[in-house]
This record gives C-alpha cells, sequence and structure tokens, in this order.
C-alpha cells in the first residue's frame, strides 16, 4: 500500500469519525450556548439513543426490512423519543438550577450520567446487544482506494442533518429565539421571547442528533452497550471546544479535526493507536493557548 | 425479565439492609469478588450469574458439609481502592472463601487482604503475571497465565506457516501482557511483528487502526482482548478487505463473538481453555445460564463455575472450613475437573498445566481447530 | 445568602448549629477528634478501611477545594497530581530502592512543577476553556502511565515496600488510618490557615473580580498558579501514601471518574467551605458502600441520591457564607 492511499484511506477514517463527534459536539455546544452548561450526560443520552433505535427498529424491521430505510425510520423513532428525554431531564433536572452556582449544575450533569448509564446497565444486565442490519459490505472502488457505501451513506446523513440544522438556527424564528437566549435571557425576556421554551427547544433538538448518532453507530459498528456514550461524550467535548465552544459551524470543524487527528496521530509513526489521544489532547492544548476561544469561538466577558 | 426481579430483588435488600443481616442459621457464606458496576460490569456480572448457578446446583445436592451456600457480591468495580474496600467488607461478613477476581489491576491489592484474614482466594479470571509475585498463599490461580496462551499461539501460528504477525491489545493490564508476552515469544520463535497497536475500550470504530494494519500486510493478526471490541475489530478488518487469518485470545472465545462480528467471525481462530461447548457434562451449564440470563455464557462464566465447585470439593475434602486445611486441600487438587479441564496447581498457586486448545469460528460457533 | 444558612443550620440541626459557633466550633472538633482517635479498635476492620479511605478524599477534596473553591478554576483533570504523587513515590522505592520519606519531598515537587507546566500557559483561558486544559492533562497523564515501561504500563507498579518511621512499620490498616487521619488534619489546618492569609484573600477578590483584582495590584496570573501548585501538592501528597497503603498502584485508580468523584466531594458539600468539603468527601465515599448491599444497583441509587441533594440544595449540603453566586 503506498502512502498516497494509505493517506486517502485515513481520511476517510477520519472524516467517519469526525462525524459522528460533529454530531454529538454540536448537541453540547448547543446546550452550552443557551443555559451555559457542559452537559456530561450528552454522551450517555447517545448511547439511550443507540437503544431506543434499536427496539424500534425491531419493532418495524417486519414492515420496512432493516435496510437503510428501516434504518433511517428507526432514527428518526429515536430523534423524537430521545429529544422528549432530553427536554424531561432539563425539565427535571436542570431547569430548577439555573440559578445556582455553575459547578452544582454541572455536578447535577454528571449524575444524571450516572443515573442513564446505570439504569441501562441494570436493563441489559451488563450485556452488550448485538444491531443486526442488513447492511452489505459493499462499496466503490476509487482506483485503490475502497469507500463502502455505508461509509457515503453515513456521512451524507450526518452532512444532511448539519445542514438542515444550520437552515434551522439561522432561518426559523426559533433559531432565531435561540440564538437570541443564548446571548441574553434577561433581554429576550423583555423581548417577549419564552426563555424557558426555547431552551426546551434546544435540548430536543441537541439531543436529538446525539440520538441520530447513537442509532447510526449502533446499526454501523452493529453492537450497543451501556457505557458507550462515555468516550465519546469526552471526545465530543473536546471537538466542541477545539472548535469553539457555543459556535454551531465551529463543533462540526472540530468533530471532522478531531476525527481526523485520530486517524493520522494513528498512522504517524512514533504516535500509533496508543498514543494518539495524547497526540489529539496536545494539539488541542496547543490549539487554545494560541486561540484561547477556540478555532471559531467568539472572545466574550467571562460571566459567573 | 428476570432483570426486572433482580431489580426487585435488590430493592427488596436495600430495604432489609438496615437491619441486621438476616443470617439464615447453616449457610456458608462464599464472596464473590468482581465488578458489578463500572465499564467491566459485562463481565462481573456474567461471572457472579456462573457461580449462582454452581450454588443453585450445589445447594440442589445438600450443599456443603450439611450446610447451604450463600453468595455475597462484593463489587470492586474494577477500581483497585473500591476492591479494597469491597475485600474488606467480605471479610467483616465472615466469608469463608471467595472466589472471583476479574481485573488484575484491582486483584493485586487484595490478596494481602485475604492473606491477612486468612481467606482462600480462588481467583477464576484475572491471570496477569504480577498477581504470582503478590499471593500470599492462599490464592489459587485456575486461568492459565498468559505466557501458556503465548506458546499455544506460537505454535499454532508456525503450525499455519505464519511470518509476519500484527497484534492489537485493548490497553488494561490482562490484554497488554498477553500481547507483550506474545510479541516477545513470537520473536524469540524467528518470527516478526509488524504491526503492534494499542485501542481504548468501547471506542467502537476501529477504522484507523484496520488501516495501519493492512498498510502492513501481517500473515495474520491477533487480538488479545476481549470478545466485545473484538467482534468490531473482526467486522471491521474484513470490511475492509483484509484476507489473511484472524486469531483472539481467550478473552474473546466467548460465542457472543459470533453475535457482534457476524459473518466476519467465520474462519477467526481462538486460543482458549476447553469452553463448555465441547463437554457434555457442560451442556447442562449452558442450558441452565440459557436459560436463566437470556444470554450466552461469557469468556469466564465456565471458569468461575468451576471455581465454586473447586473450592466446594476441596471444602468436602477438608471435612472443614477451616482456611489452613481448604488451602492444603486446594493445593492438593489432583485433575479434578468439570467445565475447563483438570485442575491441578504449581508450587506457585497456577494451574500446572497449559489448558489451551485452539478454536476455529464455523457457523458461528466453535469447533475444534485442525 | 444568610437566610441560606440559616436553612442550613435549620437541616443540618446541631451540627451545623455547634460549627458555625466560634465559640463552641474548638470544644466541638476536640471532642470529634477524640473520639477518631479512640475509634478504630471499636471500629473492625472494614469501617477501619472506609473511613481511612474517607481521610484520603477529605485530603484531595481539600487541595482540590484550594483550586475550585479558593481560586474559582475549574479542574476537571485532578487525579493528575493524584497520579503523579502516587507514581514518583511508586517508582523511586520500588524500582530504585529510594526511602519512601526521602521520595516524599521528591514527589511533592514533582507535582509542584507538573501544576506549573499545566497552569502556566493556560490560566489565562476562560473556565470552559481551562476545564477541557485540564482533562486533557489528565487524560495525558493516565495514558502516558498506561503506555510507559517505567509506571509498569497498563499492570502498574506492584510490591511497593510500605514505610517505617522510627521503628514503626505502617503497615496495618489501622496504622493508615492513624496516617490518613493526620493527613487530613494537615490538610484542614493549612485550608485554614491559606483562607486567612493575604494569598486566600487575593483569591477571594480574583474570584469574584478579576479585573478589580488587577487594579488593586494583585498579579492573577501569579496567584491562580499558586492555587495551582498548592493544589497539586495536596494531591501528591495523599497519592504518595495512597502509593504504599495499597502496596499497588494502576492507571485505573487515575481515570477521569476519579478527578470526577473529587469534584463532586467539593461540590456537593459546599464549595470554598472547609466543613462542607469534608462533610462531601465523607458522602461520595461512604454513600456507595453503604449502598452495597442494593448490588449492581448501588450506583444508580447513589446517583439518584447525588441528584436529589443538588436539586434541593444546589450550593451543597453546607454552603459557605457567599456560595449563593
Amino acid at each position: 500500500m503506498s502512502l498516497s492511499v494509505i493517506i486517502a484511506h485515513q481520511l476517510v477514517n477520519g472524516l467517519v469519525l469526525g462525524s459522528f463527534y460533529a454530531l454529538v459536539a454540536l448537541g453540547y455546544t448547543m446546550i452550552f450556548g443557551v443555559i451555559k452548561l457542559l452537559n456530561f450526560a450528552h454522551g450517555d443520552l447517545y448511547m439511550v439513543g443507540g437503544f431506543v433505535g434499536f427496539l424500534a427498529l425491531s419493532a418495524i424491521s417486519g414492515v420496512v426490512g432493516s435496510g437503510w430505510g428501516g434504518i433511517f425510520l428507526a432514527m428518526l423513532l429515536s430523534m423524537i423519543g430521545v429529544g422528549c428525554l432530553g427536554v424531561l431531564i432539563e425539565r427535571i433536572a436542570y431547569h430548577p438550577m439555573l440559578h445556582a452556582p455553575r459547578l452544582s449544575i454541572l455536578i447535577t450533569a454528571l449524575a444524571v450520567s450516572l443515573v442513564l448509564q446505570n439504569a441501562v446497565l441494570a436493563l441489559t444486565g451488563g450485556q452488550y446487544t448485538a444491531f443486526h442490519t442488513d447492511l452489505g459490505f459493499g462499496g466503490i472502488h476509487l482506483g485503490p482506494i475502497f469507500i463502502s457505501y455505508n461509509q457515503m451513506v453515513l456521512v451524507a446523513t450526518a452532512a444532511g442533518l448539519m445542514v438542515a440544522l444550520e437552515f434551522f438556527v439561522t432561518h426559523t424564528q426559533y433559531g432565531r429565539a435561540m440564538r437570541a437566549v443564548a446571548i441574553d435571557h434577561d433581554m429576550c425576556r423583555l423581548m417577549g421571547i419564552d426563555v424557558s421554551a426555547i431552551i426546551g427547544v434546544t435540548f430536543f433538538v441537541g439531543t436529538a442528533l446525539a440520538a441520530a448518532a447513537g442509532t447510526m453507530a449502533g446499526a454501523y459498528y452493529g453492537s450497543l452497550w451501556y457505557f458507550m456514550g462515555f468516550l465519546i461524550g469526552l471526545k465530543a467535548f473536546t471537538a466542541a471546544v477545539i472548535g469553539g465552544i457555543g459556535s454551531i459551524p465551529g463543533a462540526m470543524l472540530g468533530g471532522l479535526i478531531l476525527g481526523l487527528l485520530e486517524s493520522f496521530g494513528t498512522q504517524i509513526p512514533g504516535i500509533g493507536s496508543a498514543w494518539k489521544d495524547v497526540f489529539a489532547f496536545a494539539v488541542l492544548i496547543l490549539v487554545l493557548v494560541l486561540k484561547p476561544t477556540g478555532l471559531l469561538g467568539k472572545s466574550e466577558q467571562e460571566r459567573m | 425479565m428476570k432483570h426486572f426481579t433482580r431489580v426487585l430483588a435488590a430493592g427488596a435488600l436495600l430495604a432489609m439492609a438496615g437491619g441486621a443481616s438476616a443470617q439464615a442459621q447453616g449457610t456458608l457464606k462464599v464472596g464473590v469478588e468482581v465488578p458489578t458496576t463500572g465499564s467491566e460490569a459485562t463481565y462481573g456480572q456474567d461471572m457472579y450469574n456462573a457461580a449462582a448457578i454452581a450454588r443453585d446446583e450445589i445447594n440442589a445436592h445438600g450443599g456443603v458439609l450439611g450446610k447451604k451456600i450463600q453468595l455475597i457480591v462484593g463489587d470492586d468495580a474494577c477500581d483497585p481502592q473500591q476492591a479494597v474496600n469491597a475485600a474488606s467488607k467480605l471479610v467483616s461478613q465472615k466469608v469463608v472463601a471467595v472466589v472471583g477476581g476479574y481485573c488484575s489491576g484491582a486483584t493485586v491489592p487484595v490478596l494481602k487482604i485475604y492473606g491477612d484474614a486468612h481467606i482462600p482466594f480462588v481467583i477464576t479470571a484475572a491471570n496477569s503475571t504480577a498477581l504470582i509475585p503478590a499471593n500470599p498463599g492462599n490464592a489459587f490461580l485456575i486461568n492459565s497465565t498468559g505466557d501458556q496462551q503465548a506458546i499455544t499461539a506460537v505454535k499454532f501460528f508456525q503450525h499455519k506457516k505464519i511470518k509476519t504477525l500484527a497484534i492489537v491489545n485493548e490497553g488494561d493490564a490482562y490484554s497488554q501482557n498477553l500481547a507483550d508476552l506474545m510479541r516477545t515469544a513470537w520473536q524469540k520463535a524467528g518470527g516478526k511483528v509488524v504491526d503492534f497497536e494499542t485501542v481504548n475500550k468501547g471506542e467502537q470504530d476501529y477504522s484507523s487502526v484496520v488501516t495501519a494494519i493492512d498498510a502492513k500486510h501481517p500473515d495474520a493478526v491477533f487480538w488479545t482482548a476481549y470478545y466485545a471490541d473484538g467482534g468490531l475489530l473482526i467486522r471491521q478488518l474484513r470490511q475492509s478487505g483484509y484476507q489473511g487469518m484472524i486469531a483472539v485470545g481467550d478473552g474473546s472465545n466467548s460465542v457472543k463473538l459470533f453475535d457482534i462480528a457476524g459473518k466476519a467471525a467465520e474462519g477467526v481462530y481462538a486460543f482458549s481453555n476447553p469452553i463448555a461447548q465441547f463437554l457434555p457434562a457442560a451442556k447442562s451449564f449452558i442450558a441452565t445460564y440459557k436459560k436463566e440470563y437470556k444470554a450466552e455464557p461469557g469468556p469466564y462464566a465456565p471458569l468461575t463455575y468451576d471455581g465454586m465447585q473447586l473450592l466446594v470439593w476441596a471444602m468436602k475434602k477438608a471435612g472443614t472450613t477451616n482456611a489452613a486445611a481448604v488451602e492444603k486441600a486446594l493445593a492438593s487438587a489432583n485433575g479434578v475437573h468439570w467445565l475447563t479441564g483438570p485442575i491441578a496447581f504449581t508450587k506457585k498457586n497456577t494451574l500446572a498445566r497449559s489448558n489451551f486448545v485452539v478454536l476455529e469460528g464455523k457457523n458461528g460457533a466453535w469447533i475444534a481447530a485442525k | 445568602m444568610a437566610g441560606r444558612n440559616i436553612q442550613a443550620a435549620r437541616l443540618l440541626g446541631p451540627l451545623a448549629a455547634v460549627a458555625e459557633n466560634p465559640r463552641l466550633r474548638g470544644p466541638a472538633l476536640g471532642i470529634l477528634l477524640a473520639v477518631l482517635l479512640i475509634a478504630p479498635p471499636a471500629l473492625g476492620s472494614y469501617a477501619t478501611v472506609i473511613l481511612t479511605n474517607a481521610f484520603l478524599y477529605v485530603v484531595l477534596a481539600l487541595g482540590l477545594n484550594i483550586v475550585v473553591g479558593y481560586a474559582g478554576l475549574l479542574d476537571l483533570g485532578y487525579a493528575a497530581f493524584f497520579a503523579v504523587g502516587a507514581y514518583t513515590v511508586g517508582i523511586l522505592t520500588e524500582r530504585f530502592g529510594v526511602n519512601f520519606w526521602v521520595t516524599l519531598p521528591i514527589a511533592l515537587a514533582v507535582a509542584g512543577l507538573a501544576g506549573v507546566i499545566i497552569g502556566g500557559p493556560t490560566l489565562r483561558l476562560r473556565s470552559d476553556y481551562l476545564a477541557i486544559v485540564t482533562l486533557g492533562f489528565g487524560e495525558i497523564v493516565r495514558i502516558s502511565a498506561r503506555n510507559m515501561k517505567i509506571t509498569g504500563s497498563a499492570s502498574g507498579l506492584t510490591g511497593i515496600e510500605q514505610p517505617w518511621l522510627f521503628g514503626w512499620h505502617i503497615a496495618t490498616p489501622r496504622d493508615f488510618y492513624y496516617v490518613f487521619l493526620l493527613l487530613a488534619v494537615l490538610a484542614v489546618f493549612i485550608s485554614v490557615r491559606l483562607a486567612g492569609s493575604r494569598l486566600g484573600r487575593a483569591w477571594l477578590y480574583v474570584r469574584y473580580d478579576e479585573d478589580a483584582a488587577e487594579a488593586m495590584g494583585i498579579d492573577r496570573v501569579r496567584v491562580k498558579l499558586a492555587a495551582y501548585i498548592i493544589g497539586a501538592m495536596f494531591g501528591a501528597t495523599a497519592g504518595a501514601f495512597f502509593a504504599v497503603n495499597l502496596g499497588a498502584i494502576s492507571p485505573e485508580s487515575f481515570s477521569f471518574n476519579q478527578s470526577v468523584l473529587i469534584l463532586m466531594a467539593v461540590v456537593l458539600g459546599g464549595m470554598g467551605k472547609i466543613p462542607g468539603v469534608i462533610l462531601g468527601a465523607f458522602v461520595v465515599i461512604i454513600g456507595p458502600e453503604l449502598l452495597r448491599a442494593a448490588g449492581d444497583l448501588r450506583l444508580l441509587i447513589f446517583a439518584i441520591f447525588l441528584l436529589l441533594i443538588m436539586l434541593f440544595r444546589p450550593s451543597g449540603i453546607w454552603p459557605g457564607r457567599r456560595a449563593g453566586r
């Protein structure tokens, strides 16, 4: 395998991985935007999204099959169901805490994360769940480079969701309200915006994106596990910060960059898979030292 | 719905926890130290399930020394500190013996605690070589250590005319230890290790590692960690078009590997203790496990079942639960066997013989490899 | 905020009332200490081990409290300093045969240096960015320990000798109970002295209004760095004794979850206030232990319990006077 082929392959790998990171990072960044909370339960909602998608697919696969069509339908159901769960969590656990010290709400998020993980652990008995689908191994060969259809569908879906989100945020009333809420709650209230409802909408959309990623990851990789949200949660947090937390294009960019850093880190001699995370974190720290608000983040006055 | 009943049962247990533990007369308490929470709970709960099946069978046959066995779980969460807490709690609950031990890192610090308390400890999964010097003498390892597995693997690879090897581990004590031992053994035998990778547990996406492996064209890939991520790696290797041999260590010998990897696991080789499927005695174990827990037994379930049986055998032989006598009986074990082959110990209390066989994946199950 | 304080006093009853009363505080602490000193023979080994663990977390949580509670810097990778202390002692004693008491100051120096390395370039960052940078450093330390030969890679170090002190071999759980009790008392003493010191007032100022503090002539980077270094030394001390207590250390002890648990102890009890932080450390250690009978549900129940604490007492169980921000 020549070097250029390896590079091309790692590019594809990084894009696929980065798409997942970006989808999860988007929710992180949106939720941070409106209530300045690092929602550590977000990765676990990705996990729950995977399980709900799996259950939905099991229920409907008799009718629609379990190819991409069925998976999309299951993904949609999971997005709606888990999106509602996200809103519910916000109402129960975060809403009463909005005026508490910021660290308290962070600890609340960590507690929610523990609750979700351990509830699924108890329900599944800790077992891995195989996510069976009818997805094939097929793909196209671009010269020596092989790209599977699944990878293409995955990246296209992620891109589609991000375009839809961008449209939602910039072109709809809710989206505009969301951006306004991110800037100043009190001012929004004075302008007649129902801040609490907008926070709810943000949680729904952000969580639904994580659920979409969870369902797709379950179907694409083929298994589900109660702890699968932990690592991707950390990675998505990292991605969101690289891009500039609170910035939606930043989360997309950060996700892709992190995915590429990891896939190329694995390939670079002297780094390899054992040190790839150290490499990624080192780059992150370097980025923040040089540009303290992340790549696309706006500098703003800190208000605590 | 087994889990829901367990949830209810645990709730009831908790309600009772306030009062003194209701100790039925004529029971022997045996501790099961495994992780039942945290990222390793998958394996710990599987081991506990197997111990519970052994307990039920033993109690149905009249128990041991006229008493019924009661299991007490000590959750070590695969964390050294929590392991110490769990072990101290088991000691304070006056268990007569302990089985289990999954994470080597969490098992090393508890050896001293059981040693000081004079409690026999049958270790049924953890097998890092770091356990051997730390053993005060009361612990017995019934899982073969990694060096024996490496010997079996080297022989098999040579037999299959493998020249170049890629080794992949998961960065935990067990799989990293096995990977290091394998690398040394393979290089000593004149083979070449062209790629050595460490992935993260639960990462799901191993595509970049797969590309790195593909670039080196190894004759065989050896995965030294567990079935869950192993299944995903195998799938991704085959999806990328890798045609060479894939072999896995004993942490991946569960048939659950086929559930996760699907067709990609056909033709995969595993180095394993003789697992339950081949033994007539084990047919009923598998059937019971499936019936009780709606799942296939995991990699260390048969060993943990054997650990319980071995302990009871030793107590019967000693005619007492006195620690010194039970330890003496354990040390004298000479080929007693249940599901995983005959058990006997070296002077260092490790399994005397290598019990590794080579398995091959065929039609979603393991068969003996040729 | 006074209202909240009164509420706290009511909830915790006479306990808080005593602690809030300067005239009763001294004798009350003396009695508590005396009880803890004579308790071990009555406790049994399990309770001794758990309390030892709780004292360890008091040291860790008070150390993190200096960074988070006093200086207001969010640190999600505090376990890194814990690891630096444990591994420095583990490597030097086990691999090079250095006496434990010699390695202790070395561990403190290494941790202080680590504090400078982490803090130096990053302290100008906003707190959310600081959080990820510290998380990153925590992971870098853990992964390095996992990958390197000298740290024993994933298996970690075993056979770390337990130390002698003037002919006393610190070896049994009860010995370590007293050692960690002493460390916890020292940590409390230092925390109290720091809070009232010039540096403590500078932290307070920086935490409330960085710009005003700067205008008053406080070098905020230096002040923050001091918090980092002192916090790091607390963590390293805990790590050093942790290593000799267990006799074996491995990367699992220094994961992100460890950092989270210590942070929980700080925030749960009441950030910035010493009794609150001590209480938090006891809750995070003893809570899951009390729930052992619940089997694999114990963490679920504990997490729900945590959630309820935060919902009903958003500023912690025992909040500081100025906690309501």
